[in-house]
Parts: C-alpha cells; structure tokens; sequence
C-alpha cells in the first residue's frame, strides 16, 4: 500500500527523519511508536506532504509521490487524522463531514449516514459547531472527516492523546471495525498496549531512525527494547 | 393528564426579525430625510457593497488585504472613463464593463499577490494599489490627480424616467440587497464552508485535497467583482473618481468598517458603514479637521470593549431577547 524507503526530512537546517523506511501492506495496520520528538508526526507530514523529503522515495499504490502537492496526495486516497484533533470549529458538525466528502460513487463509499451509524453520538449534534463537542467527540469527528475522503489509507497521528480511558477503548474498537472494512492504517502512537492490540506489524522509531521492527507479539516478550524506547518497564 | 397547549411562538421573527426591521427601516425613513442625508445613506450603501465584499476575503477566507481599494478604483475609474470619454451613457453597458473589468484586475494581481501569505500578504496587495493609484495620478488620460468629475446619475434607459436623488437611493439600496444575497449565498455554500475551514487551517484543508490556492484565488476575483460595482455606484453616488480611492486611505477605511462592524457576518459590514460613514458625516459638521482623531476613538473603542465587532453583540442581545433567539446571521 504504502512504502517509505530510505527518507529524509528537515525542519530548514534540522535534519530529523534520518533515513527512514517502513511499509503499510494493504489491509493491514502499522505502528510507529517512540517518544515525543522522535520523528513520528514529522514521518506524517512527510508522507502527507506538508515536509516533503529531501531525499528518499515514497511509494504510495506503486506510485512514487514525494514530489507531489499534499492535496494531489490526499486525493490519491490518503486520509489524514491529525495530532490534537483539529477539527474546523466554526463549522457544524455535518459540515465538517460533508467538506471533506470524495470518491463518493463506489457502493462501498462512506458517507454521512455510515458515519454516523459509526458514531451515533455524532448524529445527535449534526447541527452544533465543532468547538462546543467534547474531547472524544471531536476525535470522532477527525476520523469520520478522514473517511469522508474515502480513503485507502488512514494516517492517524495519536487519535488517543489526551483523552479519559474509556474513550480511549471505544476509539481503539473503532479503529479495529476500519481495519476489518479493509482499510491500511498507519498508526502513530504513544499508547503502547492499544497500538500493540491493533497493529500488524510494529515500528519504533528513536531520533528519526527505525530502531525496531517486528510483529507486536515478538515486540512484547522483548523487555530491553521496550524500557530503553518507549520509556516503559514490560507490557504496560 | 394535563395536556399544555404549545404557545405561539414568532420563530420566523426571532430568526430573521433584526433583517425585517432593518429593511423596513431602510425602506420606509429616507424619504422623510433632507436631500443631503439622504445622499449620506446612499453612500452607506456603497461602502457596505464594498466591505461586505473585503469581508468575503477578510472574513471568511482569512486573507488580510490593504489593497482592496484598487478594484473598488478600477470599477470606479471604467465607469467614469466610459461615461467621459466613450460618452456611454447607458448603466446596463457602464456598469457591467466596469465590473468585469474589475474582476479582471482582480484575476490578474491575484496571481500575483497570492503567491505569498500572512504579512506579506498585506504588504503586496498594499503595493500593487499603491501602483495603481500613482498610475492614476500621473495619467492624462483619466486627469491625473485631479481625478475624473461631473458625473450623473445613471441613466437606466428607460424613456422619460430619471432617478432623482431618493430614487437613486432605492436603486443603490436594491443593489445592496442583491448584493449581499448573492454573498449569502455564497458563503453558506460548501464553496463558503472551504472557505472557513482555510480561515481556520489551511494545512487541514489540503490534507482533505482541497487546492486551497485556487479556492484563494476564485474568492479573491469574486471579491473585487463585488468591489468594483461598489466602485461604479460610488463614482455615480459622489460624481468624482480621483486616484486616492485606488489607494490605501480607502482600503484601510474599507478595513475599519469590517472590523468595527464584525467580520465574518456579512451583515457587519452594513452596520460598520452605517456607523462609519454617518460619523464621518456627523465630523464634517462639526469638526472636519478632527475626523481621523475620531475615527481612530471609534476603532480602539470598538476593538477593546465590542470584541468580535458592533454585529455580534448586536445578534447576542437579539438572541437573549428572545428565549427562542436564532437570529440567522
């Protein structure tokens, strides 16, 4: 789906994202975890477009676009959920859904009823502006925007910070139902045991190098990796 | 079981009351006014075209222009070029060349000044009136600095009909309320919610794949579109088009009565130019040499203690008024 080889980034003369390669199969979910500034929302927004790389190669459906304008790539079928929400606050709740509606011919489309029958909540404030919602409903509302686009694949860039734990597990259910429909996921996260619930495959990612790969489970058993780059002693 | 019958409540008049009152205000009072009041709310209306169109840009996409003023002189210019020196009389063929030329001026400096963003902004929208206006003033052509007078009132072609000074005040008046629906319109469509969601992060936009310069771009055109006809109906309203109503006086007047009046609503701009230019007139009275002390009084006044602009606290009093307040605005 989508593959990152050898990439790098910087902020002007900041040289952050040092080499980075990492893969998104199609269907699946990828988990890139690491500390706070690491890399891990700098290796979003050199995918999306806003940093794009100066060197290495993105390879998005066997098309290479490191070089393209971030909406060309969002139309390409990248969605993006944003660190923080960010959500467009003098907009309803409906129009910030149907802002973002494309690609909406396909049977299997998305579209303002499937998301709300994903969110009930949603439903019940469709006329009510985005700044009045609550921190987990907003989150909601960043990824019923994101599939709105319809796309083939979801970045989402710490859909649980900052929210109560119960909304946590609701989002992590939620993001499980997307992973079922077929979409590809690439998760960035610092809620280590919800991204090693749902992901496939797992990245970890220290002063924007690749430090670690593996499947979740072969990630869990190794303790030394875990204390030493995600800051946390065994399977938290 | 006691059954409550629902009263009647006015929702209609809740919703759109403020727009009904102040139509029928605007309607029925002028022509109990003197001439020359009547003259000063005509030219309320010019300035509300204007910065309702400013507030298009300002407002709702975000983009803080001190150059808007150029196309507002453009229209202005065209209609007087044409009526001076092409002694085209007809409104039906000034009018819409003048403001398609103005939308063209628009297209054109609009490739150029949205190459950049933010300040720079600002200051290259600033330049490029400022090179009109001194364009204008060097010109032969249009009378160099002494500017382009002795302009009519429009002659609207119909035979033995001309507007005198309140039937001109309805026919500008009429063009306002046309105006400002056709902004309506547009900034409640899904065209105006990009645009608000642009204001509130351009970054988000384009990851949803919007082209978030070519929104820029079409608002801006459709901005000084809506500046030029107030630009025409001002050189009918004051008679005279001169090279500073290209240039930064105007602009930043156009600016003042968006904020004072309320960005983002449309409607604000009325307001702003209501109270804008009835203290400008109020000022030439009484004080003329005192106007920009005032003017400056009235916008720190305004930005300190009415945040948000005359509009939202007007549309919040409104609203407490009326347990089922929604004023649509």
């Amino acid at each position: 789906m989508i593959e990152l080889r050898d990439v790098h980034t910087y902020y002007a003369d900041s040289y952050i994202l040092q080499g980075i390669s990492l893969e998104v199969k199609e269907g699946s979910v990828a988990a890139l975890l690491g500390r706070n500034g690491m890399g891990k929302t700098t290796t979003i927004r050199t995918i999306i477009g806003f940093t794009p790389p100066r060197e290495g190669i993105i390879r998005f459906k066997e098309k290479e676009i490191q070089c393209l304008k971030p909406h060309k790539i969002a139309r390409m079928g990248i969605g993006l959920v944003p660190q923080g929400r960010q959500i467009f606050p003098s907009l309803s709740v409906y129009e910030n859904l149907t802002m973002a509606a494309r690609d909406m011919e396909r049977g299997d489309a998305w579209n303002i009823n499937k998301i709300y029958n994903l969110f009930p909540i949603l439903k019940t404030r469709t006329r009510i502006k985005g700044t009045l919602l609550s921190g987990g409903e907003q989150q909601m509302l960043t990824i019923g925007r994101a599939l709105m686009t319809n796309p083939a694949l979801l970045l989402m860039d710490e859909p649980s910070e900052g929210l109560a734990p119960i909304i946590v597990e609701e989002i992590g259910h939620i993001i499980g139902r997307l992973k079922e429909s077929g979409i590809s996921i690439l998760l960035v996260e610092q809620n280590i045991s919800m991204a090693l619930d749902l992901a496939d495959y797992v990245y970890i990612i220290s002063k924007g190098v690749i430090e670690y790969e593996s499947k979740p489970d072969d990630l869990i058993k190794n303790e030394e990796i875990v204390s030493n780059y995600l800051g946390v002693a065994g399977n938290e | 079981m006691i059954t409550v019958k629902r009263l009647y409540r006015p929702a209609i008049f809740a919703s759109y009351g403020p727009y009904m009152i102040g139509l029928a205000i605007f309607l029925i009072v002028p022509p109990f006014l003197p001439m020359y009041v009547q003259s000063i709310i005509t030219k309320v209306a010019v300035f509300a075209i204007f910065a309702m169109s400013l507030d298009l840009i300002m407002g709702y996409t975000g983009l803080l222009s001190l150059g808007h003023a150029a196309f507002f002189g453009v229209g202005g210019y065209m209609a007087a070029i044409l009526i001076k020196n092409f002694e085209i009389t007809n409104f039906w063929i000034v009018a819409p060349i003048s403001i398609v030329v103005a939308a063209l001026f628009a297209a054109v400096l609009g490739l150029i000044a949205l190459r950049v963003t933010g300040i720079y902004f600002l200051l290259v929208t600033f330049a490029l009136s400022m090179l009109l206006a001194s364009i204008a003033l060097k010109w032969n052509y249009v009378n160099g600095i002494y500017g382009m007078a002795g302009i009519m009132r429009p002659d609207l072609g119909l035979a033995g009909f001309r507007l005198n000074h309140i039937k001109f005040y309805y026919f500008v008046f009429l063009i306002l309320i046309l105006c400002y629906f056709l902004m309506y319109r547009v900034v409640n469509s899904p065209f105006g919610h990009a645009l608000r969601g642009i204001r509130e992060s351009e970054s988000r936009m384009r990851a949803l794949g919007y082209n978030t310069w070519l929104y820029k771009y079409i608002t801006f055109i459709i901005a000084g579109l809506f500046a030029g006809v107030g630009g025409v109906l001002f050189t009918y309203q004051s008679g005279v088009i001169a090279p500073q109503h290209l240039g930064v006086t105007v602009s930043t007047l156009a600016m003042l009565i968006c904020i004072i009046g309320g960005i983002g609503t449309l409607w604000g701009p009325f307001v702003g130019a209501l109270v804008i230019i009835l203290l400008e007139y109020f000022s030439s009275i009484n004080a003329p040499e005192r106007w920009p002390l005032i003017l400056g009084g009235v916008f720190v006044i305004a930005v300190m203690f009415l945040k948000g602009g005359i509009a939202f606290h007007l549309k919040k009093l409104w609203n407490k008024m009326f347990l089922n307040g929604s004023f649509k605005g």
